[in-house]
């Protein structure tokens, strides 16, 4: 234990040193790249579906890199002091942060932590699309039921906090089809929204196929659309809500961002070592066992496209639900 | 059937049940120490336990969950510093026992009703899971906001010098509970634009504060009195007599704590604080509590660890986590291939009846390790003042860094000290405001939800059965004392 503190300590030291004595000693350590311990920093706390993501990641990740890799858990303010701890390191690539929509929709509303312009996209770990749900007894047999009734009046949602990723979700389906602005019921996870949408208390719920996957088995809940680009695999018969002319997609995506101004090899060296990590066996597996596609994994071109564009519809949606001051 | 003798066969494994030894002892170790929860060390043992196989794994995480939940009542009950939030209830009482040089019977029969409570959980789980995890889908925000009112009704009768000191500590405990963004507004309350608050205050830092920094602080004051070494009592565990007097509170805690456990959205801390109220209230020695009863041991200690075994059931008869701990063991369970669901019950019943099994070894583990280390943890309460309480403050600030690794959660511990201090100075006591913390943040926010669903209209409330009924019984307790004053009356006039 003695030894290991000491050892990182010198890592730490040697570090400053290097980086007091000249920029170009760095440049030539850079076969080395990661030198020391890398940081995976998380708003999850342990546990949590995001922190098992980020270990989950780290399985395979330490055999690519040659290098340990250690998460830390920054949970306070919804991602806030998560950006907090990835900006007070340096732009070295030896902290990556595990990135949710949570902390772009945290940036909007707060403009004192680090931006989405300070972020460097790496790759894609998940991407879980959502279905629109409704209890078995519902009247609503299709989409077209829900939709019809979405106009006659506000319908009850269930959903995670107001202001949340759930609730600009819920509010951009209403709006592309064309349904009365729904009515938010919020729930402290996906576990609760479940329950209540099987006990009759909401009428409809946008969820993640793992998050009720016992109840779609039983068919305690039916899946009316699926809120993805394509139709998934494990529900070849649901159409996508493209397909019935509303134009809406909702997933929960989890991806790797560095802190701006780390060197452009080191970003290229992370995301093809990330992308190898997260093709092996475990993280496959993983992803297969809990119901997302293996596709979930790409580079930083597509993850910081999906980033950009949330970015951008997340601060419209807070706007016109009047969240945003 | 076959299934269940199937499982039943891995109480012979030697493999399988070594790990689930492993699994207890460090569920204890981890349990006892403030800081380190069951549900942090599953979540850190996770990625470890990939390769064994599911029913190794499975068994071994449910291992450390079961004996954690008792391991938290050692440090409870020997230094007032509840190792986990659940055993705070334990730490009213047992503490108290331990002051009075009684540790060795509050840890034994912390051990015997722990393990009462878990085995009863388990064979309820075993009868009648896939039944009591239809009762979840009964309960909406209505009908727990219905048993939040249940639970804080007795506020005012438990712990401090008079009720209305209890009623004044109940209000701070609600008032905490609000800080922290509003679920159904989205908006912060009382952060004051601090991170560390927009979340809520989290109740590890606030026990460890209230509990053991605040004796510290009371025994630095108290220490120009002569301090009093107990004699050797303290090493004696519970006989006959004692489990004859807790009989009564072991049921009602067991019965609680599986139910309250059983429902998704409520754990074994609140299990255990209404376990507790009601053990208080059925008991026939309602006298000694306060003041160290060993029936408001068995009867929260009973609960928590029944609802170790309740949390189990919507976790694998509905595949939604009841605590933070079954979301990690859920997940290790589907990281394994294992998909829980009313199916597991026909699909896979070996591996069930395999974790039901474990969960019943571990149980009868850390009954035999509780009881035998128990005069040797007693002995903790014969240590000097002067040695102890500053390194009880090392373990409360290490405690209150853990989970989150947060210093804001130190100084929220060290603030719940001070508190704990004056409460302690001034005749209030710390139970109504946990009670108030604990069920208060719930009671409003499944409130809100409520209101929501039923479009703002209170009336609706009153289509709910189990919520009224349960808003009746609390009226019925909270108005008794008028109606049995009543009664008498009738009866002397006849």
């Amino acid at each position: 234990m003695t030894f290991m503190l000491k050892r990182r300590t010198l890592a730490r030291l040697g570090f400053g040193a290097g980086a007091v004595l000249a920029a170009p000693g760095l440049a030539r350590a850079q076969g080395g790249f990661p030198e020391r311990v890398v940081e995976v920093v998380t708003h999850a706390g342990v546990g949590g579906g995001t922190d098992i993501t980020a270990r989950m990641m780290m399985v395979q990740a330490p055999s690519e890199f040659k290098q340990e890799f250690v998460v830390v858990n920054r949970t306070a303010g919804s991602g806030a002091q998560a950006l907090q701890y990835l900006a007070s390191k340096p732009a070295d690539g030896h902290t990556i942060i595990l990135v949710t929509q949570t902390h772009l929709l945290t940036q909007i509303r707060n403009r004192n932590v680090p931006q989405f312009s300070e972020l460097v996209p790496l790759v894609r770990a998940t991407d879980d699309p959502q279905l629109v749900l409704v209890r078995r007894e519902s009247p609503f047999r299709t989409a077209a039921d829900l939709v019809a009734a979405g106009k006659q009046r506000s319908l009850r949602f269930g959903g995670t906090h107001v202001g949340g990723v759930d609730h600009i979700a819920i509010f951009s389906f209403g709006r592309a089809a064309g349904m009365q602005q729904p009515t938010l019921v919020p729930f402290r996870g996906g576990g609760e929204i479940v329950i209540n949408l099987v006990g009759g208390n909401t009428d409809s719920a946008l969820v993640n196929p793992a998050e009720a996957e016992a109840q779609l088995r039983s068919g305690e809940v039916r899946p009316l659309l699926a809120l993805s680009e394509k139709r998934l695999a494990g529900f070849p018969d649901l159409p996508t809500a493209k397909e019935a002319g509303i134009d809406c997609v909702a997933s929960t995506v989890r991806g790797f961002c560095v802190l701006r101004g780390t060197p452009e090899d080191r970003v290229a060296r992370l995301e093809q070592g990330l992308l190898r990590a997260m093709s092996g066996p475990i993280f496959k597996t993983y992803l297969e066992n809990t119901g997302q596609s293996p596709d979930s994994v790409v580079g930083r071109a597509a993850w910081g496209a999906q980033l950009q564009a949330f970015h951008e519809s997340g601060r419209e949606a807070l706007q016109a639900l009047g969240l945003l001051r | 059937m076959e299934g269940f003798l199937g499982g039943l066969a891995i109480l012979v494994d030697p493999w399988v049940m070594f790990m689930v030894f492993l699994g207890t002892v460090l569920g204890i170790f981890v349990g006892a120490l403030p800081g380190i929860s069951g549900s942090t060390t599953i979540a850190l043992m996770l990625p470890m336990t990939i390769a064994m196989g599911p029913i190794p794994a499975i068994c071994f995480l449910g291992a450390i969950y079961c004996a954690a939940n008792f391991g938290g009542s050692i440090t409870a009950i020997m230094v007032n510093a509840p190792g986990d939030p659940s055993a705070s209830a334990t730490a009213l009482e047992g503490y108290k026992m331990a002051e009075k040089g009684q540790a060795g019977l509050a840890l034994g029969m912390s051990a015997v009703s722990s393990a009462i409570g878990g085995i009863f959980s388990i064979f309820v789980l075993i009868i009648a899971a896939p039944l009591l995890a239809r009762a979840a889908y009964s309960f909406g925000p209505p009908e727990y906001f219905a048993l939040a009112v249940f639970g804080l009704s007795m506020c005012a009768a438990i712990g401090g010098d008079s009720a209305v000191k209890n009623l004044i500590a109940a209000a701070l405990g609600v008032l905490i509970a609000t800080v922290g963004m509003d679920l159904t507004t989205g908006v912060e309350r009382f952060a004051f634009g601090i991170d560390e608050l927009a979340d809520g205050i989290k109740f590890v830092p606030v026990l460890i504060g209230l509990f053991a920094v605040g004796e510290m602080l009371d025994q630095v004051v108290r220490r120009a009195e002569k301090a009093k070494i107990i004699a050797m009592d303290a090493a004696r565990v519970p006989g006959m007599a004692e489990f004859r007097k807790c009989n009564r509170s072991i049921w009602i805690g067991s019965g609680i704590g599986t139910f309250i456990g059983a429902l998704p959205a409520l754990g074994a801390t609140t299990a255990a604080l209404i376990g507790y109220n009601e053990t208080r209230r059925w008991s026939k020695h309602k006298e000694e509590f306060g003041k160290g009863s060993i029936e408001g041991v068995a009867g929260p200690e009973a609960a928590n660890n029944a609802a170790v075994g309740g949390s189990m059931v919507p976790t694998l008869a509905l595949g939604i986590p009841g605590s933070a701990t079954t979301a990690i063991i859920l997940a290790a369970l589907i990281v394994q291939g294992v998909r829980p669901g009313p199916h597991l019950f026909t699909e896979q019943p070996t591996l069930l009846y395999a974790v039901f099994a474990s969960m019943l070894a571990a149980n009868l583990f850390y009954l035999a390790l509780g009881l035998y280390m128990a005069k040797f943890f007693a002995r903790i309460s014969l240590v000097p003042p002067a040695i102890l309480w500053p390194f009880v403050f090392v373990l409360s600030i290490i405690g209150a860094y853990g989970p989150d690794q947060s210093m804001g959660d130190v100084v929220i511990m060290l603030v719940a000290g001070v508190v704990g201090f004056l409460f302690r100075r001034t005749g209030f006591s710390p139970a109504p405001l946990i009670m108030g913390l604990v069920l208060g943040g719930k009671m409003e926010e499944t409130l809100k939800q409520s209101l929501i669903i039923f479009g703002d209209d209170v009336s609706m409330f009153a289509t709910r059965p189990i919520a009224m009924a349960l808003l009746s019984i609390t009226a019925i307790g909270l108005f008794w004392p008028l109606i049995a004053r009543f009664w008498r009356m009738l009866g002397v006039q006849r």
